[in-house]
């Protein structure tokens, strides 16, 4: 039961301000939040209690979506549907910030119309909102132009919303039915400056683009589903056939959506390692890196990204690097961009760092974090069996891809 | 949007005024509004799109009303949107003006368009002005017919608006019951999901009043219902799930098979996208299976997996409100999650509030097999440049060696801790070795090898400097620098700030002293002397009790500082359990997050949703408003303590125990003023606000009824016992003290008729005594018949008075049966409670 939702902009501006009941909540709860978030720092909690309400708050791009209800209600239901709203938003105006939002208040007015009512959250479903409230996009736009009629609310009710398959539009027509397939995974890998691997774990998604015309029915299976740990289903997936098959079968909805999400834990090969050595003596401490292929995945990796937190003790730092670029930031961060690993060196970084006056030793150490892409493969292991699509008129393109990117992967030293 | 204080206050310099540019508006706005030229809707458009975003600013245009519904006959939709936006925002100030607003919504309401249709219905009931709700009641009940959906939900919705507005007008209409059948019969399962939440929200407000709503609450929860929402439940929008979920968990199966059809119906929501949902259904098997120990378990074993795979995905945000339930479970059968400590392993970059939670569950989970592994990735955590954590996971392996698990490796860690030689790390470590000596005396030699080559003016803070200095004094024999360390802190005296660290001195030399005192003799004079200058209350007492004991006798002295102890075998835990099986009852609430069962942080008495919303509302928080808003309410507050003071004064000299205050001259009245009136008005005087205060609101009460001629009899004048306004006594102990203490007083009140007209809702009661700082922990009954349990609270002790109040309204009686833990007040107590019951109603 949400009471209200306030758009607060990186300076804690109110750029929006949507009362839900007839309880109206009063705008100088935003100060008071403003006032608590910059006391608390980024040990700001997303569920706070303020003197009067129960406050909700998630940040994207630096604007601040606050709630507040002053009954109990589950908190995730409340982080959730915030979620759900700035994804909305984000994908209806191309992005967030704060022009964008105060160019197009209009439309968020709408659509925070009919996402909620009286704290109820309604639908969510982007496909739906899509239906009743078009998107200011150029195409859109140029229509207006066009046709003079300069309204971005559609003349006909969503009949979705009558039908058993609420995610999907009732009727597309597409000329090229096409359906693509990715599989983006996640690596998350905790290592110790022994190289031993602490932690090492995957997080997936399915995400599916689909453009096909009538109502089509879709089987998609993997060559082994048993190394999946545990997946969550987007609505439109039949659970049956998963549980007895292990094969995802659904209609889709129209456009991208996350089919499915999984999670494999246990990895026990890496494709990259990284070598720090730290040794300090008489006020100065020397820093180098190694980095290179540990375990080849057969594929190029590419957009290879070091980044460290200087520890605060430390005045000065000279750093380079064999390859790639070395920057250090204000706030002593220091990220070193390699791209992809040359062929004929692996790439190392080396350096001094001078610690402030009085200290001989260094001791606190930085995690190295890093960033790399995989494209063409998933590191899982898990691979796509097949796809079939019944219920089509014409024989439809299908596509698939995979990629692997760097989640939280850190090297401690 | 522009909050109706708004107007009043003055505009701060960092926000246009507008005032030249809204009255630019409203000219143009009028200049457009009889205009049927073509391109006139673009041009409105663009003035409403001004219009809106100065609200949305925060700039006062509610002065255009009637020129925007002038306005408003349009067919654009857009514009249409945009004036309902504005209307339903000021029509609660200008309820004069949503008159005007009224005939073009009605209008609107019966639209060819439903979406039009919809909107306006939304619009109408979003106007909340309560003299307009004759014209809700007619497009309300054509709209719950509507043939489309989306105009049935927007209208089950506007139901529930109606209600809140005005509740009479609601259920005269018949709404709810039409809700019900609309629950029961309509295909659109958002329509549903709407009823269900509306009629949840209106028979639980109506149960206090009718013993109808009350069964057609219980009737929610009831298995034909129950069953008709699980076998369709795929259907429900994932929001709508969750409230589903939220209803079945109040649902009491009758048998086992019952339960375990229930589950395998759930089974699969636990693999559903929203985070909501999963949550939940986990909380749907955890109720159903609480008294099947063993399905029990294997609940916690099936949703381990989907409580994890949600804390890797989504956002930060997502991942803390679910960590938070995890946390819950993990403390609660930490066993369960042992194999799994892997996933409570901090990243470098996850904010402090979750790393914080996963120390608590590394902490829980950690035993036998896994202790080695997790301390070795805590001690990774305390060389990290993250110092908060750093300190909390120093605190974290100190835990965990108390636990009792592979205590030898542990203390070596520790001591390794100490030789890092960061001054943070030295202080958290002193603190924890201080702790395990206490319990594991045995490894005093290691200990003490390593922190007697700590050098004391590395240790700032005072926690850890009191660590040492316990250990300096606790073992004194073993370190043969002990006191000469004492010695030179003690010269340091007039530096050392915290009186902490004074008191530890103070007894460590002491300590010290009669281990070794030829050495300690001269620090051990010099501490007494210095304590006995201080200027802290506690250092100079100690001090001075040190002094006197030596002086009577040295060998008591030793007895009663150095007495030989025993070893700490558990330490208190903070959280007891009774608590924590409350906040598990309330998962998936902010209880979890909160780690703090919803008594302590809700309001006690049991108020439906907003039931004191607005009055909250009202009261304004934070900066902005503090200029205007506070200093006007402590001016008031202040004009209160005045009037009170004034009339205490003459009340302390005048009002004598039978009220009659104005029979006795004034200079002659001390006399007759009974010692404990006095102290009674001292002690109200002092304890708290004005308002909480029986004796000074009766005060003011008196001076004001004297005056007028319905005057009750005159309320026994309070008796010297002043309540605690904030008591807090949860159901489980009142039923229990309620059943051991015997009954220590029966009594019949009458209630003043003004009262009995008042209890017609039984809350305004409860408010009225919880004024009186008595609070009311159940109450029941329909007329002519209540029944109220209350209890008050002594403030400053925990001495509680239980009472049972049966209110007969026919006969204006109240029968009072009052039990206390304390005998001898209950009488006391008994006048309290008349006197407060007395002027229920009379105002």
């Amino acid at each position: 039961m949400l009471q209200c939702i306030f758009l607060l902009s990186d300076s804690g501006e109110v750029m929006l301000e949507k009362q839900l009941t007839g309880h109206r909540v009063d705008r100088s709860i935003c100060a008071w939040y403003w006032d608590h978030a910059i006391s608390q720092g980024d040990q700001l909690q997303p569920v706070i209690a303020s003197p009067t309400h129960y406050l909700f708050q998630i940040v994207r791009e630096g604007i601040t979506f606050l709630a507040c209800s002053q009954v109990e209600m589950p908190p995730l239901m409340g982080i959730e549907f915030l979620c759900r709203v700035a994804d909305v938003l984000a994908d209806y105006l191309g992005g967030l910030n704060e022009d964008v939002i105060k160019d197009n208040f209009v439309i968020v007015y709408e659509l925070l119309d009919e996402m909620i009512d009286n704290g109820f959250p309604l639908t969510t479903e982007p496909n739906i909102l899509r239906e009743m409230i078009a998107a200011p996009n150029i195409v859109s736009k140029m229509l207006s132009v066009v046709t003079g009629n300069s309204s971005n609310v559609n003349e006909t009710l969503p009949a979705a919303t009558a039908l058993c398959v609420p995610w999907r539009t009732t009727d597309p027509k597409y000329a090229n039915n096409e359906v693509y397939v990715d599989l983006v995974e996640e690596m998350d890998a905790v290592i110790n400056r022994d190289g031993t691997l602490v932690k090492c774990e995957i997080y997936g998604e399915v995400q599916v683009n689909s453009h096909l015309s009538g109502l089509p029915d879709l089987t998609l299976s993997f060559a082994n589903p048993s190394i999946l740990d545990d997946v969550r289903f987007h609505p439109c997936v039949r659970y049956r056939p998963w549980e007895s098959h292990q094969i995802l079968s659904f209609v889709p909805p129209d456009g991208q959506f996350r089919l499915m999400s999984y999670r494999v834990k246990k990895l026990k090969s890496i494709p990259l390692y990284l070598k720090p050595q730290l040794t300090s003596d008489a006020g100065t401490c020397r820093l180098s890196l190694l980095v290179g292929m540990r375990n080849d995945p057969g594929k190029t990796v590419d957009s290879i990204v070091v980044q460290f937190q200087l520890p605060p003790c430390i005045s000065t730092a000279d750093l380079s690097s064999n390859c790639g670029t070395v920057n250090i930031l204000s706030n002593k961060t220091c990220s070193w961009s390699i791209g992809r690993i040359p062929k004929d060196k692996s790439p190392s970084l080396s350096g001094t760092l001078v610690l402030e006056s009085g200290l001989q030793r260094l001791h606190v150490f930085p995690t190295f974090q890093l960033g790399f892409r995989i494209m063409g493969i998933a590191l899982s292991g898990l691979q796509i069996d097949k796809l079939d699509l019944k219920n089509l008129p014409h024989r439809p393109y299908k596509g698939f891809r995979a990629l692997t990117r760097a989640g939280h992967y850190e090297v401690r030293a | 949007m522009a909050p109706p204080a708004q107007s009043q206050r003055s505009p701060s310099p960092s926000q246009p005024s507008g005032k030249g540019e809204v009255s630019d508006l409203k000219s143009q706005l009028r200049q457009l509004a009889g205009s049927r030229a073509p391109g006139v809707d673009d041009s409105k458009r663009d003035l409403f799109k001004k219009v809106i975003s100065y609200m949305t600013v925060g700039i006062d245009v509610s002065s255009v009303f009637g020129e925007m519904v002038m306005c408003s006959s349009t067919s654009d939709i857009v514009l249409k949107k945009m004036c309902y936006l504005y209307v339903g925002n000021y029509a609660k100030v200008n309820p004069d003006l949503a008159l005007l607003t009224i005939n073009f919504l009605q209008r609107d309401c019966k639209d060819e368009d439903p979406m039009i249709r919809g909107l306006a219905l939304r619009s109408l009931c979003s106007l909340r002005v309560a003299n307009l709700v004759e014209y809700l009641v007619g497009p309300l009940g054509s709209g719950l017919k509507d043939s489309n959906s989306y105009v049935r939900t927007v209208a089950v919705i506007g139901v529930l608006k109606l209600y809140h507005i005005s509740a009479a007008t609601c259920i005269d209409a018949d709404f709810p019951a039409m809700l019900k059948h609309l629950m029961l019969k309509d295909p659109d399962t958002q329509v549903i999901a709407n009823c269900l939440a509306a009629l949840q929200e209106i028979w639980t407000l109506e149960a206090s009043n009718s013993e109808e709503a009350s069964r057609e609450r219980e009737a929610l929860i009831s298995k034909p219902l129950i069953y008709f929402f699980l076998n369709r439940i795929k259907e429900f929008s994932e929001w709508a799930q969750s409230l589903l979920l939220e209803l079945v968990a109040k649902y009491v199966p009758t048998d086992s098979n019952e339960i375990f059809d229930i589950m395998n119906l759930l089974e699969d929501r636990l693999q559903h996208a929203n985070g909501a949902v999963v949550l939940a259904t986990i909380k749907v098997f955890l109720q159903l299976t609480l008294s099947m120990t063993d399905v029990h378990q294997q609940v916690y074993e099936r949703i381990k997996a989907p409580l994890l795979t949600l804390v890797s995905s989504g956002s930060p945000e997502q991942s803390y409100a679910v960590l938070s339930h995890l946390h819950l479970l993990v403390m609660r059968a930490p066993i369960l999650f042992s194999s799994d400590y892997k996933h409570f392993y901090c990243q470098y970059n996850e904010p402090f509030y979750v790393k914080k939670l996963k120390l608590e569950m590394l902490t829980a989970v950690a035993n036998e097999s896994n202790t080695y592994e997790i301390v070795t990735e805590l001690c990774e955590y305390a060389a990290n440049v993250d110092i908060p954590i750093a300190r909390e996971s120093i605190r974290a392996v100190g835990k965990i060696a108390l636990q009792q698990y592979d205590v030898n490796a542990i203390v070596d860690r520790l001591l390794q801790f100490l030789e890092m030689e960061k001054d943070y790390v030295t202080a958290e470590t002193l603190v924890l070795v201080k702790d395990l000596l206490r319990k594991y005396p045995q490894w005093s030699q290691d200990c003490i090898a390593v922190v007697g080559n700590i050098s004391s003016n590395n240790v700032q803070e005072p926690k850890a400097k009191a660590a040492l200095i316990w250990m300096l004094g606790e073992y004194s024999q073993d370190m043969d620098d002990a006191p000469y360390i004492l010695e030179s802190l003690i010269e340091n005296w007039e530096d050392e700030h915290s009186s902490e660290v004074r008191l530890h001195l103070l007894t460590a030399v002491m300590k010290c002293f009669f281990k070794r005192p030829p050495e300690t003799q001269k620090a051990l004079g010099d501490a007494l002397a210095a304590g006995l200058a201080d200027f802290h209350q506690d250092v100079h007492d100690r001090a001075l009790f040190y002094y006197r004991l030596l002086q009577y006798n040295a060998s008591v002295a030793e007895r009663v500082v150095n007495p030989p102890k025993q070893a700490v075998s558990v330490f208190a835990d903070t959280q007891n359990s009774e608590i924590k099986d409350r906040i598990f009852d309330e998962f998936n609430s902010l209880s979890v997050v909160y780690q703090k069962p919803s008594y302590m942080f809700t309001d006690k008495e049991h108020r439906g949703p907003f039931e004191f919303a607005d009055e909250l509302s009202n009261l304004s928080i934070g900066a902005d408003a503090v200029d205007t808003v506070v200093p006007a309410q402590q001016v008031d507050a202040n004009d209160k303590d005045l009037l009170l003071s004034t009339s205490e004064k003459e009340d302390g000299r005048a009002l004598s125990s039978n009220g009659s205050a104005y029979s006795a001259p004034l200079y002659d009245a001390p006399a007759s003023v009974p010692t404990s009136q006095i102290q009674s008005d001292l002690v109200n005087l002092t304890s708290g606000l004005p308002g909480h205060v029986p004796a000074a609101s009766l005060a003011i009460d008196d001076l004001l009824g004297l005056g007028l001629s319905v005057t009750p009899a005159p309320a026994p004048s309070p008796p010297p016992l002043s309540l605690n306004p904030k008591a807090v006594l949860d159901p489980g102990t009142f039923q229990q003290k309620w059943r051991q203490l015997p009954i220590s007083l029966t009594q019949e009140f009458s209630v003043s008729p003004q009262g009995i007209v008042a209890l017609i809702t039984p809350q305004a009661l409860l408010r009225h005594m919880q004024g009186h700082s008595i609070h009311c922990i159940a109450s029941g009954g329909q007329s002519p018949n209540f029944k109220f349990f209350f209890f008050g609270q002594k403030a400053e002790e925990s001495s509680n008075f239980l009472v049972e109040c049966i209110i007969n309204t026919s006969s204006a009686k109240a029968q009072v049966k009052i039990k206390a833990d304390d005998q001898s007040m209950s009488q006391t107590f008994s006048t309290l409670f008349q006197s407060a019951l007395s002027k229920f109603g009379v105002q």
